[in-house]
């Protein structure tokens, strides 16, 4: 499916997603940078009432959140491979580890390691479609 | 007989630097850094590489801030480490080393938070802060502005919702093709530059969040369009030939332009969260306060607002022990020590 939003109702769009999405656990967000991957994650985040703050895992490679209502330590991995340099590298920095959790694993910059993704990895391309909309296709088609 | 002297020994290792400090009863006696070189051909820091190499530095670097501070293993009293945020096979590097040498030379354990340190880096060396203070923080990772209002009490009251500003800099620079770490490039080159030559928008965020990703897909676009404009227009977008053209023929303006909007997002923030609070006395701490423009521009709005200013020593301001130490220093008095079950944790929460 395919959603075309304008950055203003980012809340809305990050609710269909979930609606559209419920079930799965790993998704892998493609995106240029600037695309809004970060800014996409952060509003699913809100709508799932995350209280921590989201933000770009750039740097520490894997951002560990909890749910407000969490039960039995339940978690979501906000994951950036932006830096890595091949899927080994992925996989020594832990990547695997969350993806293979069980659980909710946001992922930006999937290409650098598509390997280590399961099969049921969902997969969601951010293209812009203006200056101030964006537009996100679930699925390879 | 005189009081017996608190030491502390303290490791950090949450990204990329291996370091050891020593303090005693408050004073920093040695704050010994290992940098990790191996980073710049990788363009970042490669996680399993620093924690392969945060193994080989971490006894030599304890051990060279023994020797420099004078004390032997068993005069110290405590040990601290960082046990939050950072790169999580790193953390747990100094993490494990610590807890092995609390059981080892049987001296509790004081976990403390990165984040925290760096605000009470300010407390290390003269002039220091009165309380209650705020504090700016920046670096690659973290953008915060945290109120203080005693060593071990302090609160968030802005963060960064995307990018941190470390990590805008240095995307920046690599948009433009500039070698890793470009922070520091960004700011050699802004200084012979025309900060007000292009404009780059400002993020309108109501509270004192910060954020960086508007900039930053701004200044892509910006680079796109051969600095025609900072939107997305594919009938505008130039060919590679003359985006490399336009980098190359107009560095120093590019660069004093992006850097300007970077730091006024800060500042602005910094000058509405001094309002709202009615705080005077302003810190700013983290590996981004060694940029120049960041430099100036605190000390101007600090002379502007009535502000007493503060910026830590530069060793204090990058990541490193010393500041590890002295917040372990305050934990100490205040019998903050954890048990050997102590987790390192990648989240930032604390």
């Amino acid at each position: 499916m395919e959603l075309i939003f304008h950055l203003d109702a980012i809340r809305d769009a990050a609710r269909r997603f979930l609606a559209e999405t419920k079930g799965k656990t790993v998704f892998a967000f493609h995106g240029e940078m600037g695309a809004g991957k970060t800014t996409f994650i952060h509003a699913i985040c809100d709508e799932k009432g995350i209280r921590d703050i989201v933000s770009s895992p750039t740097f520490s490679i894997i951002n560990e959140y909890r749910p407000e209502d969490a039960k039995n330590g339940e978690k979501i991995f906000h994951i950036d491979l932006y830096r890595m340099k091949d899927q080994e590298e992925a996989m020594l920095a832990g990547v695997e580890d969350c993806l293979y959790s069980g659980a909710i694993c946001f992922v930006e910059w999937p290409e650098k390691a598509p390997g280590i993704f399961p099969p049921d990895t969902e997969h969601i391309y951010i293209t812009l479609a203006g200056s101030e909309t964006r537009k996100l296709r679930i699925g390879r088609n | 007989m005189p009081e017996k002297k608190v030491n502390i020994l303290a490791i950090e290792s949450s990204c990329d630097e291996t370091s050891a400090a020593i303090c005693r009863d408050g004073e920093i006696l040695s704050n010994i850094i290992a940098g990790q070189k191996v980073h710049e051909q990788y363009g970042g820091v490669v996680p399993e590489l620093a924690s392969r190499a945060h193994m080989q530095n971490i006894i030599p670097v304890v051990h060279k801030a023994c020797r420099d501070a004078g004390i032997a293993l068993p005069e110290i009293d405590a040990i601290a480490f960082t046990q939050s945020p950072g790169l999580i096979g790193s953390l747990l590097v100094g993490a494990q080393f610590a807890k092995s040498l609390s059981l080892s030379l049987q001296k509790p354990l004081i976990a403390v938070h990165h984040m925290q340190a760096h605000v009470l880096a300010n407390l290390i060396s003269e002039p220091r802060p009165s309380f209650p203070f705020l504090c700016l923080t920046v670096s690659g990772g973290h953008t915060q502005i945290v109120v203080c209002e005693s060593p071990l009490k302090m609160k968030v009251i802005g963060e960064t919702i995307d990018d941190a500003a470390g990590e805008a800099f240095d995307k920046a620079a690599k948009l433009m093709g500039l070698p890793y770490p470009g922070g520091p490039l960004v700011d050699k080159y802004a200084q012979t530059g025309n900060p007000e030559r292009f404009l780059f928008p400002e993020p309108q965020i109501s509270d004192l969040n910060f954020s960086f990703s508007g900039v930053k897909t701004a200044f892509l676009y910006f680079l796109r369009n051969a600095g025609k404009s900072t939107v997305y227009k594919p009938e505008q977008t130039a060919s590679e030939e003359e985006q490399e053209a336009f980098i190359r023929d107009n560095l120093p303006d590019i660069c004093a332009s992006i850097q300007h909007r970077i730091i006024s997002i800060l500042i602005n923030k910094l000058k509405k969260a001094a309002v709202l609070t009615g705080i005077r006395e302003v810190c700013i701490a983290g590996g981004v306060s060694a940029n120049s423009g960041l430099r100036q521009a605190i000390r101007e709005t600090g002379e502007k607002n009535h502000w007493n200013t503060y910026i830590p020593e530069f060793q204090y301001c990058t990541d490193n022990a010393g500041m590890i130490a002295i917040t372990g220093y305050y934990k100490y008095l205040n019998k903050e020590f954890s048990d050997l079950s102590v987790i390192s944790s990648a989240r930032s929460e604390w």
